[in-house]
């Protein structure tokens, strides 16, 4: 039984604490992302989803618990390791190389194995090809020379995600991909993790915008005070009288 | 404004045959010594932007590396009659080993931090040197015997000469490291660095290494540099040669000329050496010069903080109307703060 679910959990999260001072952000939670699909993880502000981005990262060290990715651990890696390991991720506030061009913020994820390629002068052209394709995924080809901080919020995001796809990872974490974005870039990211998701990437995005939650993730996870408190389905969730009672406050409370 | 037009290699080439002549035809010993210690300052400065400009650590701890060359090689020629302009290349290679140590230690602090933690190296070397009279003779210094080869001295009217091709020599292969990694994915690296470090590890570079290798690399030219300058002078002591105005001159030639870029710490270099000479000279032991440096500081971050070629490069764009490529473009980046070869 276990043999069996574990094949198929690209990322699994095992009783992980993490405390600041005193308090506790994320409370033993355990979880974990199947691989091939996209998975949401969603809860009320403060309810622990950076944090746990955080930690799956290796941005913070957890105080107990495992994490596991492709079953190998990875919890006290650095985030660098974890990248090269096949994670991806975005930031919740976009953060990019701001006085880079948005090619050259394209090439800084591709890793460099060996000293050669370190050293040798300049980008091989299968690297500016790929960089090329990516950003022309993303409708920002013609700005490949334009410093990164030139762009507009909307374009800085589609930046960010697209660069993550250079350093070719397996399972990408998304925080608030349509935080502060238009309807319109929207609709087009989905697009993107959609068609991404046909072609094998695993996706683990935290989004407040339950719309796009409900019609992208073919699971969610909910998490409140550090714990998970549900998952399943999206409607399934959407309809948890646990989960209403997290984001919304006791029915009894409301309804009185 | 046609100046974009002229190749790199024109300038380059230009400014090198002139370096080639000039103490064949300036023949004042006076001259001679302050050419070497510009081309010194221009090693100092490019070797400290590796880690200062294209990786935004700013040390302050560079003279600790400058003063360990010096040592090793005074001696190494005192103690085993090795010749400096020899050992200073793999002695450099011993100060490098020692920096790969230290930076591993210091770059885990970051921006005061870290400024601090340089400083401390310093001082920590000069009281190793200091107490260590049975190999270093403490406060008296080390004194070698006076430049020559093969146990014949030079003639004192020629004596600048063979420091000024080995400077030379120096400086060249400085500015070509300097060069190619402004140009390498591991220079991209190091301005990912700057720029955002967190996010940088997050895409998978290997900070921590990256790091240390530059500030291994960039303890390498100042240690060789150190130790030409202890043959040039023949006499070092702990105070002289550990001293915190060596990195700080550094810092203020970089800063001068052009944090984060190729050109910026030579051309620092080439303004505020002859100064500082000609101030000297002119008022005497007096410490005015001091005061014009303080006054040429205030007036670059003023108006032009990020140092004379970034800005000169943003005035030139805006009269042409045009920019640079990218660093990934046939011409290197025309931003302000890009590592760049044009």
């Amino acid at each position: 039984m276990l043999e069996e679910s574990s094949m198929t959990n690209m990322l699994q999260v095992e009783n992980i604490t993490k405390t600041f001072g005193g308090i506790l952000a994320v409370d033993g939670c355990s979880m974990a992302v199947q691989k091939g699909t996209i998975t949401g993880l969603i809860g009320p502000n403060g309810s622990g989803k950076t944090t746990l981005f955080n930690l799956i990262t290796g941005f913070y060290q957890p105080d107990s618990g495992q994490i596991h990715f492709d079953d190998r651990p990875i919890h006290g890696l650095l985030p660098s390791r974890i990248c090269h390991r096949g994670i991806g991720r975005t930031f919740q506030m976009t953060r990019l190389f701001w006085k880079l061009t948005v090619l050259e913020n394209m090439i800084v994820p591709v890793r460099q194995v060996g000293w050669r390629t370190l050293f040798s002068r300049g980008v091989k052209r299968h690297e500016e090809e790929r960089a090329l394709g990516f950003l022309d995924m993303v409708g920002l080809a013609g700005y490949r020379n334009e410093q990164a901080r030139k762009l507009s919020f909307g374009q800085q995001k589609l930046l960010e995600f697209a660069a993550i796809l250079m350093a070719d990872p397996d399972l990408i974490l998304l925080d608030e991909p349509a935080g502060g974005v238009n309807p319109v870039m929207i609709e087009k990211t989905m697009g993107f993790v959609d068609d991404l998701n046909r072609q094998g990437k695993t996706f683990l995005v935290v989004e407040h915008n339950m719309r796009l939650v409900m019609d992208l993730c073919q699971h969610v996870i909910v998490l409140d005070h550090g714990q998970k408190i549900g998952e399943g389905e999206p409607a399934v969730v959407q309809n948890d009288p646990i989960v209403l009672e997290a984001y919304l406050g006791t029915a009894n409370h409301a309804g009185a | 404004m046609s100046l974009r037009r002229i190749p790199a290699w024109v300038w380059v080439g230009g400014v090198l045959i002139a370096l080639f002549v000039f103490p064949l035809v300036q023949q004042s010993q006076y001259y001679q010594h302050v050419m070497v210690m510009t081309m010194m300052a221009a090693v100092l400065a490019s070797s400290w932007n590796i880690l200062g400009g294209y990786t935004g650590y700013t040390s302050l701890g560079h003279a600790a590396f400058f003063g360990l060359g010096g040592y090793l090689v005074a001696l190494a020629h005192n103690y085993f009659g090795w010749h400096p302009f020899i050992s200073s290349w793999f002695l450099g290679i011993i100060v490098m080993g020692v920096a790969l140590i230290l930076g591993w230690i210091a770059l885990r602090t970051h921006g005061s931090a870290f400024v601090v933690v340089t400083i401390a190296m310093v001082f920590i070397f000069r009281i190793v040197a200091l107490n260590l009279g049975s190999i270093t003779h403490g406060a008296q210094g080390l004194t070698q015997p006076r430049p020559g080869w093969g146990g014949v001295p030079w003639s004192p009217e020629l004596i600048k000469i063979p420091f000024h091709y080995i400077m030379l020599a120096l400086l060249c292969l400085t500015v070509f490291v300097s060069w190619r990694i402004s140009l390498s994915k591991f220079g991209l690296g190091l301005v990912a660095i700057r720029e955002d470090e967190g996010k940088a590890e997050a895409v998978g570079i290997d900070t921590m290494l990256y790091k240390v290798l530059a500030f291994g690399i960039s303890a390498y030219f100042v240690a060789v540099a150190g130790g030409i300058y202890s043959y040039f002078f023949t006499y070092i002591d702990p105070q002289f040669i550990f001293n915190i105005f060596t990195s700080v001159a550094m810092v203020l030639t970089a800063l001068l000329g052009g944090r984060g870029t190729l050109w910026g710490p030579v051309l620092g270099a080439f303004i505020m050496e002859p100064l500082e000479n000609w101030l000297v000279g002119t008022f005497g032991g007096t410490q005015i010069h001091l005061t014009v440096f303080g006054a040429i500081l205030l007036g670059v971050m003023l108006f032009m903080p990020q140092g004379i070629i970034p800005s000169l490069r943003e005035l030139l764009d805006r009269w042409t109307g045009s920019r640079g490529g990218g660093l990934l473009g046939r011409e290197p980046a025309a931003t302000e703060d890009t590592p760049s070869a044009s």
